[in-house]
C-alpha cells in the first residue's frame, strides 16, 4: 500500500498547531496564537514567516488603538493544504490498525 | 510548544483536536461572561421593576424592562474593552447570532404586546374581556430565553447548558401559566393589596428566577470550566 507523503511544512509541531488553530477562527492576534500555543515570540514568528511564504497564511500588521497588531489569516490554500494532511494522517493511522 | 517534526500520526491528530478544543474553549469563557453578566443586570433591573411595581401598586414599571438591552450593550462594551480580543470563529458567531436573533424577537414581541395590551383596555370597557384579549408577555420571552441557552448548549456542546435552558425556561414558563404560587397566596386569606402587589411584581420573580437558573449559573459554571 503506498502512503501519500505528508505536508513536511504541516508535519511541525508548531506549525500544525498555527494552522489548526487558524482553521477554526477567521483571524487571530498574534498574541492570542502565542497564549494558545505556549510558544516563543521568536520561534513562533519564524514559522508564521514558514507558513506565509508558503502561501498558507496571510499575515496583516496594523494598530488596535495605539498598540501594534500583527493578525493571522488562513488562505484557501492553506485549508487545502490542512486538509490533505489530515486525509493522509487518517490512511497512516487506519493502516497501522 | 516547540519546533518538533518528528510527529507521529496519533500525535498529529492530537495536536489538531487539542487547537480545536481550545478554540472551543475560549468562546466558551467568553459566553459564560456574558451569559454571568446579562444574568445580573436581568436579575439587577427585575429587582428595581418589581420595586417600582410593588411601591406604585401597579405595572408600570415594566416600562423598565426597555432600558435592559441599552444596559446589558453597555455592560458588554465595558467588558470587551477590558478583556483581551476572542478571535471571530464560527462557534463564537453562531452564539452571537443566537442572541441577537433572541434580542431582536423578544424587542419586537416586548413592543407589539405592550401596544396590543393597551389597545385592548381601551377597545374592551368590560375587563374580563380586555383581560382574555390582553398577550402574556413573560412566560413567552421565558421559553425564548430557554430555547437560546439550550441553542447556545448545543453549539458548545455542553449538555448540561441545554437542559439548563429546556428545563428552567419549562419550569418557569409552568408556574408562570399555572399561577401555582398566585393561588397560594389567594387561598392563604392574604389581604387584596398584597395579591395587587403580587401579580405586578409576579413577571419580575419570574425573569429574575429564571436569569439566576439560566444565565447566572451556566455563566459561572462555563467561566469556572474553563480557566
Amino acid at each position: 500500500m503506498m502512503f501519500p507523503a505528508l505536508d513536511p511544512l504541516l508535519h511541525s509541531e508548531l506549525r500544525l498547531a498555527v494552522i489548526s488553530l487558524l482553521m477554526s477562527v477567521d483571524e487571530a492576534d498574534f498574541t492570542y496564537i502565542k497564549e494558545q500555543t505556549g510558544a516563543t515570540s521568536g520561534n513562533l514568528s519564524v514559522q508564521i514567516d514558514k507558513l506565509t511564504a508558503a502561501g498558507y497564511i496571510t499575515v496583516e500588521k496594523g494598530f488596535k488603538g495605539k498598540m501594534p497588531r500583527t493578525t493571522c489569516r488562513i488562505t484557501p490554500s492553506g485549508m487545502e493544504a490542512f486538509k490533505n494532511y489530515v486525509k493522509a494522517l487518517k490512511k497512516y493511522i487506519s493502516a497501522g490498525k | 510548544m516547540e519546533e518538533n517534526a518528528n510527529l507521529t500520526a496519533e500525535r498529529s491528530l492530537e495536536i489538531i483536536a487539542e487547537q480545536i478544543e481550545r478554540s472551543r474553549n475560549v468562546v466558551a469563557k467568553d459566553t459564560g461572561q456574558s451569559l454571568y453578566l446579562s444574568g445580573l443586570a436581568t436579575m439587577g433591573t427585575a429587582v428595581i421593576v418589581a420595586l417600582a411595581n410593588g411601591l406604585s401598586a401597579s405595572p408600570n414599571g415594566h416600562l423598565l424592562w426597555l432600558v435592559l438591552p441599552f444596559i446589558i450593550w453597555l455592560i458588554m462594551r465595558i467588558h470587551d474593552r477590558k478583556q483581551a480580543q476572542v478571535p471571530v470563529s464560527l462557534v463564537g458567531t453562531l452564539v452571537g447570532r443566537t442572541w441577537w436573533t433572541f434580542g431582536s424577537i423578544v424587542i419586537g414581541f416586548y413592543l407589539f404586546a405592550l401596544i396590543w395590551n393597551f389597545m385592548a383596555l381601551r377597545l374592551f370597557d368590560d375587563h374580563t374581556t380586555a383581560a382574555q384579549a390582553m398577550v402574556t408577555i413573560t412566560p413567552v420571552i421565558i421559553l425564548l430565553m430557554g430555547m437560546a441557552v439550550a441553542i447556545t448548549g448545543h453549539i458548545l456542546k455542553r449538555r448540561w447548558l441545554v437542559l439548563f435552558g429546556i428545563l428552567g425556561g419549562l419550569l418557569v414558563a409552568f408556574c408562570e401559566y399555572s399561577g401555582v404560587i398566585g393561588s397560594i397566596i389567594a387561598y392563604s386569606g392574604a389581604s387584596v393589596k398584597t395579591i395587587i402587589v403580587f401579580h405586578v411584581i409576579k413577571p419580575c420573580l419570574s425573569v429574575f428566577l429564571f436569569s439566576l437558573i439560566g444565565l447566572v449559573i451556566p455563566g459561572w459554571m462555563l467561566k469556572k470550566q474553563n480557566p
